[in-house]
C-alpha cells in the first residue's frame, strides 16, 4: 500500500495553463517530465535513478493518452539535480515550449522502502501548482509514477486522474457466433491484465464496485442470465439473488452499498435495487414496458434508465426509490444503454437509428444532446473518472468487436490496443 | 412498434411431411406405441419437431407478439407435450442483432415468455416448461425455439 507523508492539500485546481484552452478546442498543455532525479549518492543513487527512469517513463505514458495534455519527449541523459526539483529553472522549460513542468525523486529509506515525490508546476507564472509524495515497496514504483500522473492531471486540468483506475471487459475468441467470452481485468494503461471468469461460461457486462474489488457480471450459468458478484481478490462469487429468475443489467451505487439491476418477472422486465451484501430485491418500476439499464446519479440520488413505455426506447430519470420518473429524450429513434457522468453533469447513452448504432451524450437536465461517434455498431458507453473521456465498444461488419476511447472536447476515436476482441467495457472509479 | 403486425414463419422441417405421410401412427396414435421412454433425446426432438411443424417461431424486429401461423405451431407443439408429460422444454428467446444488449436480453426474454405463457394456456403444466433469453449472444432473426431438455 502507499502511504502518503507530505499531507498537503493541492494548491490549485485550475491554472491559467489550462484556462487558455477554450471549450470544444482540443489544444493540448504542453507538459515537461525531465527524468526523476535522486539525493541518494554511489550505487544506491544509480539504482534509485533507475527507478526513476521507469518512473518518467511512465508518467510520460500516462500524459500522452490523455486529449488536454502533451509531454514532452524526456531525454535519459538529461541529469536533472535534486535541488531543481523543488527550485525548477523556468526561463530553461519556457524556452522550451513548456507550459507545465513536473518533476520528482525517489529515495532510499533505512527501511527498504523508497520515497517518491512529485511537484507540479506553472511553467509561465513560475509557480508551483501541486505536490505530493509517497512511501512505496520498490516494485511500486508504477504505482506511484501514476499517482503522479494524477496529480498532474488534476492540478493542470481540474478533473480526477484517470491513470491509477481499472478497465474491466469482455474478452472474446473464437469465430463471430460461436465466441468463447472471459471477463478480464486491466489497468486502465493496459498493464496487469488478467482473466476472473474461465471460458466455459457465456458472460456479459462487468461493472465494479466503487472499490474495485468486487465486481457484478451477467453468467450464463445454469442456461440463464443472471447477475452474479465477484470478489477479485479472493475469485469467491455468489448469485446477486438466490432466486432462478433471470436477472441482468448490474450496476453499483456510488457507496457501493447497493445494486441496480433489470429482472423478468414473467414477460415483464422491471428494475431492482438490492443490498450488495444480499436480501431482498425490492421493485422501483412498475411499466409493462421493458425499464433496464439503470445507472445512479454520482451523488447516488438519481436513477436513469431506459423504457420502451411510450413505443420506443427513451431515457427516464427517477429518484432512488424509484419515485418520481420523468422522460429525458424525446429524439428520434431508440436511447439505450445510459451511463450518468462521475461529475453528474452528462449522460452518455447509445443510439439506435436507421443509420446504426451511435454514442451520444445529454445534459443530466435534458438540454444539449449531441452525437458522439460516428458508428455503424457502437454501444455500452462508459466514463473516466474524469468526465472527459468515454470507453465504449465498437463492432465492425465482420461481427469483430473492440473497445475505443473518444474526448468530449472532440477527436477521432483511439482503439484501445487488446489481445483479443473486447466488449462491455467498463472504466472503474479513481480510488484512493 | 410493438403492435405492428407480425411476420411469422414457421420453421418446417424439410422432412416433417414426408414423415408424417410414411408414418401416419407418429401422429395418431401417440402414447400407444410402448415404451416411449427408452426413446433417446435426439429422436425425441425430431418426432417433436415433426409433429409440431417445427421448434422454432419468429418475430419481426422488435416484436414480441404471436401471430396466428405461430399460434397454431405452438397448439401442435402443446399437444405433443401434453401427450409427453415427462419431457421437460426450455424457451430460449433470442434478442435482435442489432439491438442494444440490455434491452436485445429483455426482448428475447419477453418472447419466450409469451411462448411459455401460451403453452400453458393450452394446457402444458407450468413446470414442464422453463424458459431463458440470449438476448444478442447467438446470431440470426429473432425468434423463440422450444428446447427438449430432458
Amino acid at each position: 500500500m502507499i502511504r502518503y507523508f507530505l499531507p498537503l492539500a493541492l494548491l490549485a485546481t485550475a491554472s491559467a495553463v489550462s484556462a487558455q484552452q477554450q471549450p470544444g478546442t482540443p489544444a493540448a498543455t504542453v507538459i515537461a517530465i525531465p527524468p526523476l532525479t535522486s539525493p541518494d549518492s554511489g550505487t544506491r543513487g544509480n539504482q534509485m535513478l533507475q527507478i526513476g527512469w521507469q518512473a518518467t517513463q511512465q508518467i510520460e505514458a500516462d500524459l500522452r493518452q490523455t486529449a488536454e495534455l502533451m509531454p514532452l519527449k524526456p531525454n535519459r541523459d538529461d541529469y536533472y539535480s535534486y535541488p531543481e526539483v523543488t527550485a525548477p529553472t523556468f526561463s530553461k522549460w519556457r524556452s522550451a515550449g513548456a507550459k507545465a513542468l513536473v518533476t520528482g525523486f525517489v529515495q532510499s529509506r533505512s527501511d527498504g522502502r523508497l520515497t517518491v515525490g512529485c511537484y507540479v508546476y506553472d511553467v509561465d507564472k513560475g509557480r508551483e501548482l501541486a505536490r505530493k509524495g509517497f512511501v512505496i515497496a520498490p516494485s511500486e514504483w508504477r504505482r506511484a509514477a501514476h499517482k503522479c500522473s494524477g496529480l498532474a492531471y488534476t492540478a493542470l486540468t481540474g478533473a480526477p486522474g484517470i491513470f491509477d483506475t481499472k478497465i474491466a471487459y469482455v474478452a472474446e475468441t473464437g469465430a463471430p457466433g460461436n465466441r468463447s467470452k472471459r471477463i478480464a481485468v486491466m489497468d486502465s494503461d493496459g498493464n496487469d491484465a488478467r482473466f476472473v471468469t474461465g471460458g466455459e461460461m457465456n458472460v456479459l457486462s462487468p461493472r465494479f464496485a466503487p472499490n474495485t474489488t468486487t465486481l457484478a457480471y451477467v453468467s450464463f450459468v445454469g442456461d440463464k442470465p443472471n447477475v452474479r458478484v465477484l470478489d477479485l481478490a479472493s475469485g469467491k462469487e455468489r448469485p446477486l439473488i438466490p432466486a432462478d429468475a433471470i436477472t441482468f443489467s448490474p450496476r453499483f451505487s456510488p457507496d457501493g452499498s447497493k445494486i441496480v439491476f433489470s429482472m423478468m418477472v414473467g414477460p415483464n422486465c422491471d428494475i431492482y435495487i438490492v443490498n450488495a451484501a444480499g436480501g431482498l430485491p425490492q421493485r422501483l418500476t412498475t411499466s409493462p414496458a421493458i425499464d433496464t439499464s439503470p445507472s445512479f446519479s454520482p451523488d447516488g440520488t438519481k436513477i436513469v434508465f431506459e423504457s420502451d413505455r411510450s413505443g420506443s426506447q427513451q431515457l427516464y430519470v427517477m429518484n432512488a426509490d424509484g419515485s418520481n420518473e420523468r422522460r429525458l429524450s424525446f429524439g428520434n429513434g431508440w436511447y439505450a444503454a445510459p451511463a450518468w457522468s462521475p461529475d453528474g453533469e452528462w449522460i452518455a447513452f447509445t443510439r439506435r437509428g436507421a443509420d446504426g448504432r451511435r454514442i451520444g451524450l445529454i445534459k443530466a437536465d435534458g438540454t444539449g444532446e449531441r452525437v458522439l461517434t460516428t458508428g455503424p455498431a457502437d454501444d455500452g458507453p462508459s466514463w473516466a473518472p474524469s468526465s472527459r473521456e468515454i470507453l465504449f465498444q465498437r463492432t465492425d461488419t465482420a461481427g469483430r468487436s473492440g473497445l475505443f476511447r473518444i474526448a468530449l472536447a472532440g477527436s477521432d476515436p483511439r482503439q484501445v490496443a487488446l489481445p483479443q476482441d473486447a466488449s462491455d467495457p467498463d472504466w472503474s472509479g479513481v480510488v484512493e | 412498434m410493438m403492435r405492428k403486425t407480425l411476420i411469422l414463419i414457421a420453421l418446417a422441417l424439410t422432412a416433417s411431411n414426408a414423415q408424417a405421410q410414411l408414418f401416419p401412427f407418429l401422429g395418431q396414435r401417440p402414447g400407444q406405441r410402448g415404451a416411449p421412454v427408452v426413446q433417446g433425446i435426439d429422436a425425441l426432438r425430431a418426432e417433436f419437431a415433426a409433429q409440431s411443424g417445427g421448434t422454432t417461431i419468429y418475430y419481426p424486429a422488435n416484436g414480441v407478439t404471436i401471430g396466428a401461423p405461430a399460434k397454431a405451431v405452438l397448439a401442435a407443439q402443446a399437444a405433443w407435450l401434453r401427450r409427453h408429460p415427462e419431457i421437460v422444454v426450455r424457451i430460449e428467446g433470442y434478442g435482435d442483432g442489432g439491438d442494444t444488449r440490455d434491452h436485445a436480453l429483455a426482448v428475447g426474454a419477453r418472447r419466450a415468455a409469451e411462448v411459455r405463457d401460451y403453452l400453458v394456456l393450452l394446457g402444458v403444466p407450468a413446470a414442464q416448461v422453463s424458459m431463458t433469453s440470449w438476448g444478442k449472444e447467438k446470431p440470426g432473426l429473432g425468434r423463440a425455439v422450444t428446447v427438449l431438455v430432458r
